[in-house]
């Protein structure tokens, strides 16, 4: 094992302004994820039985893709993140295959979480029927809205790995783009659980 | 230990589709509430550790998602688990 990997970086990766933004939004949802599970105890009948209208396996894909997502990220980050001189163009065209599957996968869920949206809406279900759906809704549209953003993000990313914008030496940009996404990934993971799952 | 991306990725997903079997099936109680929620701080954790990269960082910026999981994890099982009362 080489030694200097037990060495720790001295500050995480991408802008560090990104970290705020990160911690702002962890807080932001956390206090949402922690308020719906104490909402909860007031009428659990009623959350159970609304948390039967929504459609479980929609999420569970959704959860799949974003995770699998995440993956290519990562995949375009370390792609680019060791390439020098010579290396570097063809690093850039492998980074913008991986952007490209990942921004692929944030499109379909958007598509799903639209009809879901749809199926939900169809029901004559809105902000202000329940509880349960007040949270549910303002959850995951808050979470798409995240998603949107992240997936432009992305595409902007990609434009410039098509400029062989990203080396060894200049990695932040897709280093920051690549925490937001994973920052998306990782609110989804805990929001599919609480909502979705457990009852 | 060095896990593989690879690896990190399996196991996101094999715990996305034990937690989806539990729902599906209905099987959700008290006692698999407990486990679905260590299993999410699992995932969390490996985001944190592996996507986000922070697993070889200063613990004083990687500590933050980690202390902000726990936190959210714990709350929510105190939520499921504290007794009501019924006035």
């Amino acid at each position: 094992m080489n030694k200097t990997s037990s060495i720790k970086e001295l500050y995480p990766p991408g802008d560090f302004t990104i970290w705020i933004v990160i911690y702002v939004e962890l807080i932001t949802f956390g206090l949402m994820f922690v308020g719906y599970a104490f909402s909860r105890r007031a009428d659990i009948a009623l959350f159970n039985n609304s948390q039967l209208l929504l459609n479980q396996t929609a999420g569970f894909i959704d959860t799949l893709i974003l995770i699998t997502s995440s993956y290519f990220i990562v995949k375009a980050v370390n792609s680019v993140k060791n390439a020098r001189g010579e290396m570097i163009q063809s690093a850039n065209i492998l980074a913008s295959k991986w952007l490209l599957a990942a921004i692929l996968f944030g499109v379909i869920f958007l598509v799903n979480k639209l009809l879901e949206f749809s199926a939900i809406f169809s029901q004559g279900i809105g902000l202000s029927t329940n509880t349960f759906f007040m949270f549910y809704l303002l959850l995951t549209m808050f979470h798409f809205m995240h998603v949107a953003l992240g997936t432009v993000v992305l595409l902007n990313i990609r434009q410039r790995t098509k400029r062989d914008g990203y080396s060894a030496d200049d990695s932040r940009g897709i280093e920051t783009g690549g925490v937001y996404w994973h920052l998306v990934d990782l609110l989804w993971i805990v929001l599919f659980v609480l909502v979705y799952i457990i009852r | 230990m060095k896990k593989s991306l690879e690896g990190v990725w399996a196991v996101l997903i094999i715990f996305t589709i034990f937690a989806y079997l539990l729902g599906e099936l209905k099987l959700v109680n008290t006692l698999l509430v407990d486990i679905l929620l260590i299993t999410t701080f699992i995932k969390g954790q490996l985001v944190i550790d592996y996507f986000m990269g922070l697993k070889n960082v200063q613990l004083r910026y990687s500590i933050i998602p980690t202390l902000w999981l726990s936190i959210v994890i714990f709350s929510i099982a105190l939520a499921y688990y504290l007794p009501i009362t019924i006035k």
